[in-house]
């Protein structure tokens, strides 16, 4: 199935888009976690301090569905 | 009237109540760039190196910087600054929020206070009329009190910014609070307001700014705009703010633990971003300018207490104050960062000190006969309180503390040095740098004392490897350029620095507003020459070699991470000797950490030069001269 994963920051370069600026569309199998999906294209999920999902926080066991837009958030120093 | 200026700047003598305006000095914001380089120059040049702090020869200064208040994205920030009573050497802190745009659309870029008043007093501005004012009916209240009573009896639509009773009884980590929950925490500069009888500031202005080139500035925003509205860190941001960040941190093993005892929170669910949401939020809040809203207003209810409303916690309070203290649900967090911001104390330092002193507790170094009959644990709001209103009264042992984590060990002993968690008298950011070493050298070597903000490099030690130090010096050069430019021109970072802007399109945004026709290329030669400017006088008010004030405490070196994802891991002082030998030949200063001539005549610094040569601290000359390029960029390692 298909997903979509964005990324800005240093991940961006790591991510690789293809359909714009910011956006990778992935097809992967039905029960992949985030993690392993990130692991499967060489993004080293250590770099990824959050997964944003439809408006929440998830974590790295997370099973997207079809057509899904991960965004995926680099680490921040705060103010 | 220069391009991105207001045009006047403001010298008060607060021992005469003296006002006097003078045009601002266009030829010095150029080559300061304003903000902290130009705070950074003029306390240089009339703070004597042997002023009290505290004393009427201090100065301090606001400066809203040449990009603050224009029409772009974020340009909400505004300088403090001032000779720091916690690091006893140039210190500067900066806040959002609006009071930066509200001074210059007042008509003003800089105030510049010298003295000591003889009764509090806060400084009113309203357009052309200045005015110090009686601020007898404000002293001894909290900030996050005083702030809303101010602009109902000012107007709501005054800028106000205030200290607390920390600040007024000269506890030297106060911060100043602005817009309810904003604050330039560091390096004590609340401290000297307080010091200075000087206990808010309020400002309403209604002026505009002049700009080189609006229509090319518009275009250039516009373009910018649209970017970042699909940038894909802006919806998290927006909803979470900097405390998303918790969980990634204890997961790689960064985030303090008990006083930095280790690195992995086995309570971290409790105090994470996702708790702040479900738990404390009640609406998003932006600084001028900004959409981010990355500012959480949110509600903290501890049972037997009234709630209480504050906006954050953001990750280095959620961290300082949450795992550093043992706390293990975000209330409790939220409470003590309430608490902390009315009083007028850095979360930051105030989080740290706290946590030293619960080791002290936890060692048997403090006792309950030191603490009034209470305990100070782990864990424990009620005894945090406590503990927090002994520091702000200075009463009893509180006085030991009002210090900083520094201070205070020196009056304990008995080798609490070791875990004062502090570089030059500053405590720690809410990283663990044991086995992170290019962050521990960011602290090390941090011109203010240690703090994240001039140099953050996690992701670097992550990448390149934790246990490898070698090359971690000219990354950290390079971020000690880079991110204090948002200091000196007033954007934010979070905005600015964390979207995909490159530095030269920040200097084109410049250029749009001030038309100095700069590139990069001096915008990191300027910033450099303030790095070097700033050690130079730390050198001199300290009248000792450098290096000896950049080593961490010893924890750093001596304890191992106990626990966790990370256990066994930790730097030998060898390592720490030699990461500071990498970065003094980085900087061209010589392995005393001292700059050399050479690197200060390229730099335009030879006054500088000259006076530390007096004190036989200039650096000696380097065998193989100085770096062409001193500082470089990381590139992160293709997948």
């Amino acid at each position: 199935m298909t997903i979509f994963l964005r990324a800005g920051g240093q991940l961006r370069a790591m991510l690789k888009p293809d359909i714009d600026h910011y956006t990778r569309k992935v097809e992967i199998d039905s029960e992949q976690t985030i993690g392993e999906i990130l692991t499967a294209i060489s993004l080293d999920p250590a770099y990824v301090a959050l997964v944003y999902v439809d408006g929440k926080m998830k974590d790295l066991s997370f099973k997207p569905s079809e057509g899904q837009t991960i965004t995926l958030q680099p680490p921040v120093s705060g103010g | 009237m220069a391009n991105g200026l207001a045009g006047t700047t403001l010298r008060i003598n607060l021992n005469t109540g003296e006002i006097k305006r003078y045009p601002t000095d266009e030829k010095l914001m150029r080559e300061w760039f304003g903000g902290r380089g130009v705070i950074a120059k003029i306390l240089y040049d009339e703070v004597p190196r042997d002023a009290d702090p505290f004393g009427p020869e201090n100065l301090f200064i606001m400066s809203a910087g040449v990009m603050s208040g224009c029409f772009i994205p974020s340009g909400a920030k505004i300088e403090f600054g001032s000779v720091s009573p916690l690091t006893n050497g140039h210190g500067d802190s900066n806040m959002g929020g609006h009071l930066g745009p509200a001074l210059k659309f007042a008509g003003y870029d800089m105030v510049i206070m010298s003295g000591i008043s003889p009764k509090p007093i806060y400084l009113f501005i309203d357009d052309d009329k200045v005015e110090l004012r009686d601020a007898s009916q404000y002293w001894g209240m909290g900030s996050l009190e005083c702030e809303p009573k101010m602009k109902k009896d000012l107007g709501e639509d005054f800028e106000i910014a205030t200290i607390g009773p920390a600040g007024e009884n000269g506890i030297r980590f106060s911060c100043i609070t602005h817009d309810f929950g904003r604050q330039a925490g560091r390096t004590g500069q609340g401290a000297v307001m307080g010091s200075k009888k000087l206990k808010a500031i309020a400002v309403r202005g209604t002026g505009g700014i002049k700009v080189h080139d609006l229509q090319k500035l518009t275009e250039y925003v516009t373009a910018i705009i649209k970017r970042t509205q699909t940038h894909p860190n802006m919806a998290p941001w927006q909803k979470y703010g900097t405390a998303f960040f918790i969980d990634w941190s204890n997961k790689n093993a960064v985030i303090p633990v008990r006083n930095f005892q280790t690195t992995y929170y086995e309570n971290i669910e409790g105090i994470s971003g996702e708790a702040l949401v479900e738990k404390c939020l009640i609406t998003h809040k932006a600084c001028f300018g900004c959409w981010m809203n990355c500012g959480k207003y949110t509600k903290a209810v501890i049972p037997g207490k009234q709630a209480v409303y504050l906006e954050g916690p953001e990750y280095e309070t959620g961290s300082l104050c949450g795992s550093n203290l043992g706390m293990t649900d975000i209330n409790q967090v939220a409470y003590l960062n309430w608490l902390m911001d009315n009083v007028g104390m850095d979360t930051m330092s105030g989080g740290g000190v706290v946590a030293f002193a619960m080791e002290c507790f936890q060692r048997g170094l403090i006792t309950t006969e030191d603490l009034e009959g209470h305990t100070l644990n782990w864990g424990s709001v009620e005894d945090a309180e406590h503990f927090i209103d002994m520091v702000v009264h200075r009463r009893g042992i509180g006085e030991y503390f009002s210090g900083g984590s520094k201070r205070a060990a020196e009056k304990i002993g008995r080798g609490s040095e070791k875990f004062a968690m502090q570089v030059k008298g500053q405590e720690i950011s809410g990283y663990d740098g044991r086995y992170a070493p290019g962050m521990l050298l960011s602290y090390m070597t941090c011109d203010i004392g240690a703090h994240h903000n001039r140099s953050w490099t996690i992701t670097v030690d992550m990448a390149e490897g934790r246990d490898k130090i070698e090359g971690r010096a000219k990354v950290v050069v390079y971020l000690q350029h880079i991110r204090p430019l948002f200091d000196c021109w007033c954007i934010c970072r979070l905005f600015w620095g964390e979207l995909d802007i490159e530095p030269e399109e920040i200097v084109e945004a410049l250029n749009h507003i001030t038309g100095w026709n700069i590139d990069a290329a001096e915008a990191f030669k300027t910033s450099e020459k303030i790095w070097n400017l700033v050690r130079c006088h730390y050198l001199e008010r300290n009248k000792a070699n450098g290096r000896t004030f950049d080593y961490p405490p010893a924890r750093s070196w001596e304890d191992k991470i106990p626990t966790g994802p990370s256990a066994g891991k930790g730097l030998s002082k060898e390592q720490i000797e030699a990461m500071l030998d990498e970065y003094y030949a980085c900087r061209g200063w010589d392995n005393n950490g001292n700059p050399s001539r050479e690197v200060l005549h390229d730099l335009k610094l030879d006054f500088a030069a000259d006076n530390i040569e007096k004190l036989g601290l200039l650096g000696k000359p380097l065998p193989n001269g100085i770096p062409t390029v001193r500082g470089e960029r990381y590139k992160p390692k293709a997948f």
